[in-house]
C-alpha cells in the first residue's frame, strides 16, 4: 500500500523527523517542537492586498502557522526545527468544491429524485488512491458530494485529504446538501422536464425547512420527540451550519438556483459548474451575494440552444469575473477531470481570459472556495491562527511543469516527493 | 505594414540590444554556422519586388544541431523563406521590423497526427475494407477552416492531416500549413503526405470480416505490405496499392496508430524489420512504453499523445509520464501529438507542457514540437527549425510556450502574417 510505504519513507528520512519514535510528535504538529520553514516566496492567498512574502518564513506550531513574515524582520524561536526550502515556494494547502472521490463510487443512490437523508460520509475510504493523487498535488481540503443522478444527491463532506482516519479527516458533516437543480436528473426516470425538477426541489428544500423550523421551536422546552432523519439536514442549513452545493448550469437553471434557493427560500448556497452562457447571470449573482466555482468545463463554447459564443472560445470563469462576480473559483468535479489537475483548471481559466493580473488565479485554488465553504477561519490562506495546511512547490500551481515537493496539512507532512528525481516530477 | 507601439525601439535601446546580443551554443564544436546563414547577406538591399522582414525577440530558439539560443535575436526573413538569423541588427530600408522586446521565437509548431483537415470530426473514416491504401483525405480538406485558425494563433503551423484508425489501413493523409485565408494550392506542403496505418484498438472494433484480434490485424497488414512489395518487384502497376508502393520505396513516410506494449513492439518490429520503411510509431499509449528498449533498438521515431501518461490500473496508484521513459530508453526524434480533436488543436503545446509536468525537460519538449516530428518525417529540409534556407514558419510567443498561459503574438507562415493577436484578437 503507497501510503504506508510512504510513511515509512518519510519515518526514516532526516526532514521527516530522524530517527524519532513515531508515536512522538514531530516539528509543527500538535504537541511537537515549532516548525519554521524558510523558502525563496510564500503566496499567502489573503484576499486583500498582495499576498506575496519574499525571502519568507513562515511558523508553524501546533498543527497551526503561527507567523509568517519576511526572513530579516521574523525572529525564529529557539528550539524551532527549520527546514530551509531553497528557492521553493509556500502557499495554502488547494481546496476543490466538488469531487467525488473521497472514497468509494457509491454516491448515486437513486431511490427517489430527492434523498436529502443519503449521507457520503458513510462512503469515505482514507488514503483511497485517487485522494492520494489529490494529496501529491497539493489539494488538502475538499468537499467530497452525491452525484448528480437525482435532483437531491444527498449529503456531502468537507474532508482534510492525507490524513489517516475518518475523524482526523472530517472538517465538516455535513459539508453541504447537494441539489442537482438540472439535466442530469431528466435522464432518471420518466424523463421530467426542469418545470418538474424545480417543483421537486422547491417542494423537497419546503418541507424540509418548515420541518426544520418546527423542531427548533420544539427545542424550546418540548422534547424533542418526532424523528424524520431525512429531514435532519435542514435544522443544519436553518441554523447557517451547513450549506447548499449545486450542479447547476446553463441560464435558465442557474437562474433558478440563485431565485429559489437563495431568493426564495434564503438558503446559503453557490453556483458549482455554472456553465454555458449562465456567465451572464454574474450581476445578478453579485447582487444575491452568490459566488461562482467553475469547473470542470472551464470553457464556453457555441453549443446550441445552450450558448452562443458568436465563433469565440470563452473562459467562464473569466466571463463571471469581468461581468461583475467577485468570488470566482475553480473545480475539477474529479473524476470527471482528475483532481490532480485543480491548479490546472486555473491555468486554462487564465489561458482562455481569467483575468490573473493580480494573482485571483491563485486565490480561486484556496481563499475564495474556502470563504464559499464558510471555512475560511481554518484553511485557504497562510495567516496566522489557521490551520498548517501548506504546500511547498517550485513555482506558479498554473504552469503545469511546476511540481508539488511537499505537503503539510495541520503540521503533518502528509506527502514528500520522492528523493532522486530530477527536477518537478509529480509522480 | 503592421504597426504596433510597444515594437517601436529607440536608437539606444536598440543599441543597448545589440551590444548585449549574444549566441549560446550548448553543444561546443556541433555548431553548424552555415546554418544560421549569412546576415550580411540576408539584410542586403531588397530587390525589385522581393519582400523581406525581420522578427526580433528576447530570445529566438533556433533548433538546429547545435541547439542555438539567440537571446536577444532576429530572424531575417527574405520572400518566404529564412535568409539568416543572428544578433539584433538595425533593419535595411524595404524591410518591415515586427518587434516584441519580450517574445520568445521558435519555429512553428508541427502535428503529426491530426484529423482537424475536415474542420472537426467526420469525413475522416472510409470504412469500406480493412486496408483501403487507395484512399486519399485531400478531397476532404478545408483549408483555414476555424480549427486550423484556432491552431495557427496557438503557434502550431504545419500539420499532418490524416484518416481515422477505423480501418488497419486508412489512407494517406495530406501534409498542410494552417494558413487562414487560402486555398489548396497555397497550404497543403505535400499530398500524399505519408500513410496512416492502425495497428491496434480501433480497427478491432470492426474492420470488415477480420479485425477481432491482434493476430488478424497483423496478418491483414502484412498481407497488404507482400502485395505491394509484389507489384513493385513485378513492375506491375496496380491501382490501390500504387501509393502503398511509395511507403515501401521510401519516398513515403508511414504513421503507425498504436498502443499496448504488444501493439508497440508489433509496430516497430513490422516497419523497421520486417518492412524497412520510413515509418514513426504514432500513441505508444497505455502500457506501451514498457516495449521501450526494443523501440530504442528498432531506431522508430515515437510521436506520443493524445495521452502522455500511463495510469493502468498496474501503476499501484503512480502515473508514469511515458514520454520521459521512451526518451530515456534512447526512443528517437521524439515528438508529440493532440490527435485534434481528440485534444483540441490549439493545444499541441500543452501536451508538451504535460510530458515537462511528468519529467521531460522543457528543451526536450520544444524539440518534440518542433525540430523532431520534421526530421522523423523527413521534411527537415523545409520545416521543424529556424534555419537559413527553411521556411519562414516561424511563431512569437510572449513568454515560454509551454506555460499554457503563454500566448502566440505573431504566426508567419512562408513569411506571411497568419495570425496577429493585435489585428486579430483572440481566437481561443
Amino acid at each position: 500500500m503507497l501510503p504506508a510505504l510512504m510513511l515509512a519513507l518519510l519515518a526514516s528520512s532526516p526532514l521527516g523527523g530522524g530517527e524519532q519514535d513515531a508515536a512522538t510528535p514531530r516539528a509543527g504538529e500538535v504537541g511537537g517542537p515549532g516548525l519554521a520553514l524558510i523558502a525563496a516566496k510564500i503566496l499567502s492567498a489573503t484576499l486583500d492586498g498582495r499576498g506575496v512574502v519574499d525571502n519568507a518564513v513562515l511558523l508553524v506550531r501546533d498543527g497551526r502557522i503561527e507567523a509568517l513574515g519576511p526572513r530579516r524582520s521574523t525572529e525564529i524561536p529557539a528550539g524551532y526545527e527549520v527546514v530551509d526550502l531553497g528557492a521553493r515556494w509556500l502557499m495554502p494547502g488547494m481546496i476543490d468544491l466538488h469531487t467525488h472521490i473521497g472514497g468509494t463510487g457509491d454516491i448515486n443512490d437513486m431511490v427517489y429524485q430527492t434523498n436529502e437523508g443519503l449521507r457520503v460520509s458513510t462512503a469515505v475510504v482514507p488514503h483511497n488512491p485517487a485522494i492520494e493523487k489529490d494529496v501529491q498535488a497539493g489539494i488538502t481540503t475538499i468537499l467530497f458530494i452525491p452525484g448528480s443522478g437525482t435532483n437531491i444527491g444527498g449529503q456531502g463532506i468537507l474532508l482534510k485529504t492525507g490524513l489517516d482516519t475518518f475523524e482526523q479527516m472530517r472538517l465538516r458533516d455535513p459539508g453541504s446538501l447537494k441539489i442537482a437543480q438540472g439535466d442530469n436528473p431528466t435522464r432518471w426516470g420518466y424523463g421530467m422536464g426542469r418545470a418538474m425538477m424545480n417543483f421537486h426541489i422547491r417542494t423537497a428544500v419546503r418541507k424540509g425547512l418548515a420541518h426544520a423550523r418546527a423542531r427548533i421551536q420544539e427545542d424550546d422546552g418540548r422534547p424533542r420527540d418526532t424523528v424524520d432523519i431525512q429531514y435532519e439536514v435542514f435544522e443544519a442549513l436553518v441554523d447557517g451550519s451547513t450549506q447548499v452545493s449545486t450542479h447547476t448550469q446553463v441560464y435558465q437553471l442557474v437562474m433558478n438556483t440563485i431565485r429559489i434557493l437563495k431568493g426564495e427560500l434564503g438558503i446559503d448556497v453557490y453556483i458549482d459548474h455554472g456553465e454555458w452562457a449562465a456567465h451572464k447571470l454574474a450581476p445578478f449573482a453579485q447582487r444575491m451575494g452568490v459566488a461562482a466555482i467553475c469547473g470542470p468545463r472551464i470553457i464556453d463554447t457555441f453549443e446550441s440552444p445552450r450558448s452562443d459564443t458568436d465563433g469565440a472560445i470563452l473562459s467562464v470563469p473569466g466571463e463571471y469575473k469581468r461581468k461583475g462576480l467577485e468570488r470566482v473559483g475553480f473545480n475539477t468535479d474529479a473524476p470527471v477531470v482528475p483532481g490532480e489537475e485543480l491548479p490546472l483548471q486555473a491555468a486554462m481559466g487564465v489561458r482562455y481570459g481569467f483575468d490573473a493580473s493580480h494573482m485571483d488565479h491563485l486565490r480561486g485554488l484556496t481563499i475564495v472556495p474556502a470563504l464559499v465553504a464558510g471555512i475560511a477561519d481554518r484553511v485557504g490562506s497562510l495567516e496566522p491562527g489557521k490551520d498548517a495546511d501548506v504546500i511547498v512547490l517550485s513555482g506558479d500551481p498554473a504552469d503545469p511543469r511546476h511540481g508539488i515537493e511537499r505537503v503539510y496539512i495541520e503540521g503533518q507532512l502528509v506527502y514528500r516527493a520522492p528523493d532522486g528525481t530530477e527536477g518537478p516530477r509529480l509522480w | 505594414m503592421v504597426t504596433r507601439p510597444q515594437q517601436r525601439v529607440a536608437a539606444a535601446a536598440l543599441a543597448a540590444l545589440v551590444l548585449a546580443a549574444c549566441r549560446t551554443t550548448p553543444e561546443a564544436g556541433a555548431a553548424a554556422a552555415g546554418s544560421l546563414g549569412d546576415l550580411d547577406e540576408a539584410l542586403r538591399p531588397l530587390g525589385a519586388g522581393e519582400r523581406g522582414c525581420v522578427v526580433v525577440g528576447a530570445k529566438v530558439f533556433v533548433l538546429d544541431q547545435a541547439d542555438t539560443i539567440l537571446a536577444p535575436g532576429m530572424v531575417v526573413v527574405r520572400d518566404g523563406r529564412i535568409a539568416a538569423v543572428g544578433p539584433v541588427r538595425p533593419t535595411p530600408e524595404g524591410f518591415e521590423r515586427l518587434e516584441f522586446l519580450s517574445a520568445w521565437i521558435t519555429p512553428g509548431l508541427i502535428d503529426l497526427h491530426s484529423h482537424v483537415q475536415t474542420g472537426g470530426w467526420g469525413d475522416i473514416n472510409d470504412m469500406v475494407l480493412p486496408i483501403n491504401a487507395e484512399f486519399r483525405v485531400a478531397p476532404t480538406v478545408r483549408p483555414g477552416n476555424p480549427e486550423v485558425a484556432r491552431a495557427c494563433a496557438a503557434g502550431v503551423t504545419t500539420l499532418f492531416g490524416i484518416p481515422g484508425s477505423g480501418t488497419s489501413m486508412s489512407g494517406f493523409g495530406v501534409l498542410y500549413k494552417t494558413k487562414v485565408d487560402s486555398t489548396y494550392e497555397a497550404a497543403v506542403f505535400a499530398d500524399p503526405g505519408g500513410l496512416k496505418v492502425a495497428q491496434d484498438s480501433n480497427p478491432q472494433r470492426g474492420a470488415g470480416d477480420f479485425g477481432a484480434s491482434r493476430a488478424a490485424l497483423a496478418w491483414i497488414l502484412r498481407d497488404a505490405n507482400d502485395r505491394a512489395r509484389a507489384a513493385l518487384e513485378q513492375g506491375r502497376f496496380e491501382l490501390a496499392l500504387e501509393n502503398l508502393e511509395r511507403v515501401h520505396t521510401k519516398e513515403l513516410p508511414v504513421l503507425i496508430h498504436t498502443a499496448g506494449s504488444e501493439g508497440v513492439a508489433n509496430t516497430a518490429r513490422m516497419w523497421r524489420r520486417t518492412y524497412d520503411t520510413r515509418s514513426v510509431l504514432s500513441h505508444g499509449c497505455f502500457d506501451g512504453w514498457k516495449a521501450r528498449a526494443f523501440v530504442a533498438q528498432t531506431g522508430i521515431p515515437v510521436n506520443n499523445g493524445p495521452r502522455t501518461f500511463d495510469y493502468g490500473p498496474s501503476r499501484e496508484g503512480r502515473m508514469i509520464g511515458f514520454t520521459d521513459e521512451y526518451v530515456e530508453a534512447g526512443a528517437q526524434l521524439i515528438s508529440l501529438n493532440t490527435d485534434a480533436p481528440v485534444m483540441p488543436q490549439e493545444e499541441l503545446a500543452l501536451q508538451g507542457a504535460m510530458a515537462a509536468r511528468f519529467g521531460l525537460s522543457d528543451y526536450l519538449a520544444l524539440r518534440a514540437l518542433t525540430i523532431h516530428p520534421a526530421r522523423a518525417f523527413g521534411i527537415d529540409g523545409r520545416l521543424g527549425s529556424l534555419e537559413a534556407g527553411k521556411d519562414a514558419d516561424i511563431a512569437v510567443f510572449d513568454g515560454n510556450p509551454l506555460d499554457p498561459r503563454t500566448r502566440a503574438e505573431l504566426v508567419l507562415i512562408d513569411g506571411q502574417i497568419e495570425y496577429d493577436r493585435l489585428r486579430d484578437g483572440q481566437r481561443f
